[in-house]
């Protein structure tokens, strides 16, 4: 779920989790009514921006809060929770206090303490907002990974736009307490080419491509989408899936095929051009196969280079303008 | 120039800040000037006084399980259901009523409450809520209140509500998370406030010289001996309470210091 600060993101989790009373409607559970069930009762996740482990126990402890006595002494739970833990990356943490752990452990121990009671939906608000560049990066491909393992459903609340292309099955949009739309996030990114709709302030739909790779070398990776070659820097395995992004800004258009040291050049169909009035630039939307690119240019260029719709035109990019937001082993 | 508009404030506040603390100390180096050691043993074994040492002991001991009793869910109440409670401002000014009022007001009212004459005493003629050690109770317990309600309801309130909406989403009911989470949260805070309220009942004097004169509390003794032999008569009562007094202040000062070496943290950031 993604929106602006202040669009109601916290207030949709609290009412899910009834720690908020709406004033009127429902709420429905795989079909089941739980608008009038207590929060102890509605077997839900929920992480909070601040991973909030509690003080007075140490990790282990905190972990273990939510199950019953007769689930700890279970020893078939004892095993799930060491695979999880595992998973997590954070088993040799068991046994130390919470003072000593860094923001992405205390996050990654808050999620592993809601995901042992087995809840029926995990919602999360923002758990890489407190962290820096890096640790966020690499804790969000391990959230997906977890969660796609542990098989749970996750309502992610989030105002950056790569968290969605990083995590997103599903995506909803929310402003002003509405939410926009939902769907999946193919057809969201197919369904709005048009960044000066009202939605390209949250969501303005950066370019997000899906390739297998293919073959790595020397610090680059080849990886295919549809039937083109592109290469982005970094080492990835051969058939893993990678998700990456790359900003309109950063495809440099030409009317000729040139040979320049960027390493990414594709033919594409000019399909449509949009621009706000006042604005230095413009918004040249591409047809490449079967996806949609944008790119950014000024309205100088556009005209210099008379770029018209339904043109043909060479879309490039270097290979360190991508960014992998999504790894997985396919 | 500068420097020397600096040193000025910190020397003028030095002089305010010693002048206070030898007032409150000073005193204490005067009961020194009146014991005679030969006979403090056998003043300090006088019955009355330790008759009287042992009831105040006791009875604010009752008290102050009185007030935990109940005063403990009013300051939970208060810490976490009055948010949008219309009626909020005037609950949080009747419970400091026995605060502000003159101790002496407080045990006329309570005489009304409990005298024979009163509803209570008429509906109740077989039971002595005045002049006994059940009047003593009931005088501790509303002048101690205050301490108890208010150093409960502040420790409640420095814990963060994350903690306790975590705890019930993971299944939780209200009263687990009450014991297994808000309260050893809590716990300095409210073992400061039983402490407070325990010292304040035994020092109790005004609404007890009026709900029970008699039997005497350590308060009431040294009230009569010093009317009667002066200062001379009083020291046995009054090294008493200081050796209490002393045996509090060495328990605030321990728990104080474990809170702050082991205090609530509000965690955040990378």
């Amino acid at each position: 779920m993604i929106g602006p600060t202040g669009s109601g993101k916290t207030t949709v989790l609290n009412l899910i989790a009834g720690l908020l009373e709406p004033d009127n409607g429902s709420i429905l559970m795989d079909g089941l009514d739980i608008t009038s069930l207590p929060v102890e009762a509605r077997k839900i996740g929920y992480t909070f921006q601040n991973p909030s482990l509690f003080p007075h126990l140490n990790v282990y402890e905190n972990i273990i809060f939510g199950l019953t006595k007769k689930n700890r002494k279970n020893d078939n739970n004892d095993l799930q929770i060491t695979r999880l833990l595992n998973d997590l990356g954070i088993s040799h943490l068991t046994s130390r206090n919470i003072q000593e752990l860094s923001g992405g452990e205390m996050q990654k121990i808050s999620l592993a303490r809601m995901l042992v009671t087995k809840p029926k939906i995990m919602l999360m608000d923002e758990p890489l907002a407190h962290l820096d560049s890096p640790n966020k990066r690499r804790l969000r491909l391990d959230l997906r990974r977890v969660l796609k393992r542990q098989s749970i459903s996750t309502i992610y609340v989030t105002h950056f736009e790569d968290d969605v292309y990083a995590l997103a099955d599903s995506v909803s949009i929310l402003q002003n307490g509405v939410i926009e739309k939902t769907g999946r996030l193919e057809s969201i990114l197919a369904a709005n080419p048009n960044p000066s709709s009202f939605l390209s302030n949250i969501f303005s739909g950066g370019n997000y491509l899906e390739g297998k790779v293919v073959n790595s070398k020397n610090g680059v990776s080849t990886f295919k989408v549809g039937s083109h070659l592109l290469e982005t820097l970094g080492d990835y395995s051969v058939d893993s899936k990678l998700g990456i992004l790359v900003r309109p800004e950063d495809i440099i258009l030409s009317k000729e095929m040139v040979k320049t040291s960027a390493r990414n050049v594709v033919k594409a169909k000019v399909t449509n051009i949009t621009k706000q009035s006042n604005s230095a630039v413009a918004d040249i939307h591409l047809v490449v196969d079967r996806f949609r690119i944008r790119s950014r240019i000024t309205e100088e260029s556009r005209t210099d280079l008379g770029i018209k719709e339904d043109d043909y035109i060479f879309a490039i990019f270097k290979a360190s303008s991508p960014q992998v937001v999504r790894e997985e082993d396919s | 120039m500068e420097r020397i508009k600096y040193q000025g404030f910190n020397v003028i506040i030095l002089i305010l800040s010693g002048i206070a603390i030898t007032y409150i100390a000073y005193p204490l180096a005067t009961i020194l000037t009146f014991v005679e050691p030969s006979k403090l043993l056998d003043s300090l074994t006088r019955p009355q006084i330790w008759d009287a040492f042992v009831l105040s002991l006791i009875s604010a001991t009752i008290s102050t399980l009185l007030l935990s009793l109940f005063g403990i869910p009013l300051a939970y109440f208060l810490a976490r259901h009055t948010t949008n409670f219309p009626g909020k401002f005037f609950l949080r000014v009747i419970i400091i009523i026995p605060l502000v009022l003159p101790p002496l007001a407080s045990g006329v009212l309570l005489l009304g409450v409990f005298s024979p004459n009163s509803p209570l005493g008429q509906a109740f003629p077989g039971v002595e809520f005045t002049q006994s050690i059940l009047g003593v109770i009931i005088a501790q317990t509303y002048v101690a209140s205050p301490f108890m309600i208010l150093a409960s309801q502040a420790a409640f309130e420095s814990v963060d509500e994350s903690y306790e909406k975590i705890a019930r989403v993971l299944g939780k009911t209200r009263l687990e998370t009450f014991f297994m989470i808000l309260l050893p949260l809590a716990k300095t805070g409210i073992i400061l406030g039983i402490i407070m309220s325990w010292v304040r009942a035994v020092g109790e004097l005004g609404a007890t010289i009026m709900m029970a004169y008699n039997p005497h509390t350590i308060s009431i003794q040294i009230f009569e001996d010093n009317s009667i032999g002066g200062l001379r008569q009083a020291v046995p009562g009054i090294i008493l309470v200081i050796l209490l007094s002393i045996l509090a202040i060495i328990m605030f000062y321990i728990i104080t210091r474990k809170k702050a070496r082991h205090g609530v943290l509000k965690i955040g950031g990378a």
